[in-house]
């Protein structure tokens, strides 16, 4: 059985986030850290955006910098998010793609599968719905997206704790100009969290039933980055991460 | 001039095209959208084999065009399809 190192809730900003997956990713690859899972929170508040959007189609990048909002563009595709620091829960998987389905829908369903026993410990039905989301009576409470690159896979996602859906329809921009009541309603309809379902769970009680529903019959460890990683990270945040060439790549 | 397209397909991802057609050829195009392409670097080369097509490309033509660089780099998209891509590119035509 594959051993795995869980690296406990932190909290960093957007470019370091981005970063330490991809220095954890070349670590994974090159046999020095063992196939790692996190789980992490985001300061300040960030919009993450998908490798293949514009930035300037999908975001409101003045109200972001008056709100104090970051910026960060994935390596992985899928849409535009907005993570709110006390809002959400994400996680990171990094590990090898050989332990993985070679068929990607294939794995987000695996993975997607983590959550689904998260959430059940929680008392929650989940269910995955294809191609990368998490539903709770027919509600998306989880996005993720899955990159593949040099050997190794790595699957982030947001776990959906409190939304605050006008804060996020003002930050990121939607196809119709303006922000109405209907159109609140309608994504309303399509979108819930914990809070709203069982207002009387905690963060933390999330994030338990995380650490417990991923770690599930696995052998692990809860580790630390290595100096290695850390010193990486700090280069790809300045090379990559931060770096408007990057951000504004399209 | 630059012309744009969208649709989000049923069942799959949002995915925008833009297009600049100069002398009836495709001088640009880009792809964006929230789907996923795996390797994810394969858009350059996509967009790149779709320029110089002639602005009465056919739709079958745009479709191959995208395949043949999907094939070339062992690609595979989610959340559109070749196709997809190709019909909301003709909305710009």
């Amino acid at each position: 059985m594959n051993n795995w190192r869980i690296i406990p809730l932190e909290t960093h900003s957007a470019a370091l986030h981005m970063a330490l997956d991809e220095a954890c990713g070349e670590a994974v690859a090159a046999g020095k850290s063992l196939p790692t899972i996190r789980f992490y929170q985001w300061s300040p508040s960030a919009v993450s955006i998908g490798y293949f959007q514009s930035l300037m189609d999908e975001v409101d990048t003045e109200l972001c910098k008056q709100m104090n909002v970051d910026i960060v563009r994935r390596r992985t595709g899928g849409g535009a998010v907005y993570h709110d620091h006390d809002g959400e829960i994400t996680y990171s998987i990094l590990a090898p793609e050989s332990m993985f389905s070679k068929d990607i829908t294939a794995s987000y369903h695996e993975l997607c599968g983590w959550i689904v026993k998260s959430l059940s410990l929680l008392g929650f039905s989940a269910e995955f719905k294809p191609i990368n989301d998490i539903i709770v009576s027919g509600k998306k409470i989880s996005g993720n997206a899955q990159t593949r690159r040099g050997g190794i896979l790595q699957q982030h996602g947001t776990i959906l704790y409190d939304v605050d859906l006008k804060k996020m329809f003002s930050l990121l921009k939607v196809d119709l100009q303006k922000i109405s009541d209907k159109q609140i309603a309608a994504v309303e309809e399509r979108v819930t969290s914990i809070k709203k379902l069982k207002p009387e769970l905690a963060k933390d009680d999330v994030y338990q039933a995380l650490l417990k529903g991923f770690t599930d019959g696995k052998n692990f460890t809860l580790g630390s980055w290595t100096e290695m990683e850390l010193d990486r990270a700090r280069e790809l945040v300045t090379k990559k991460y931060a770096a408007e060439r990057w951000t504004r790549m399209r | 001039m630059q012309r744009i397209a969208s649709a989000k397909i049923p069942g799959g991802k949002f995915v925008r095209v833009k297009t600049e057609i100069i002398d009836g050829t495709l001088s640009r195009v880009e792809i964006h959208g929230d789907f996923f392409l795996h390797p994810e670097e394969t858009i350059i080369e996509i967009e790149k084999n779709l320029a110089g097509l002639s602005s009465s490309a056919k739709k079958e033509e745009i479709s191959e065009r995208i395949q043949r660089s999907l094939q070339k780099h062992s690609a595979t998209f989610i959340g559109a399809t070749p196709e997809d891509i190709a019909e909301i590119i003709m909305k710009t035509l």
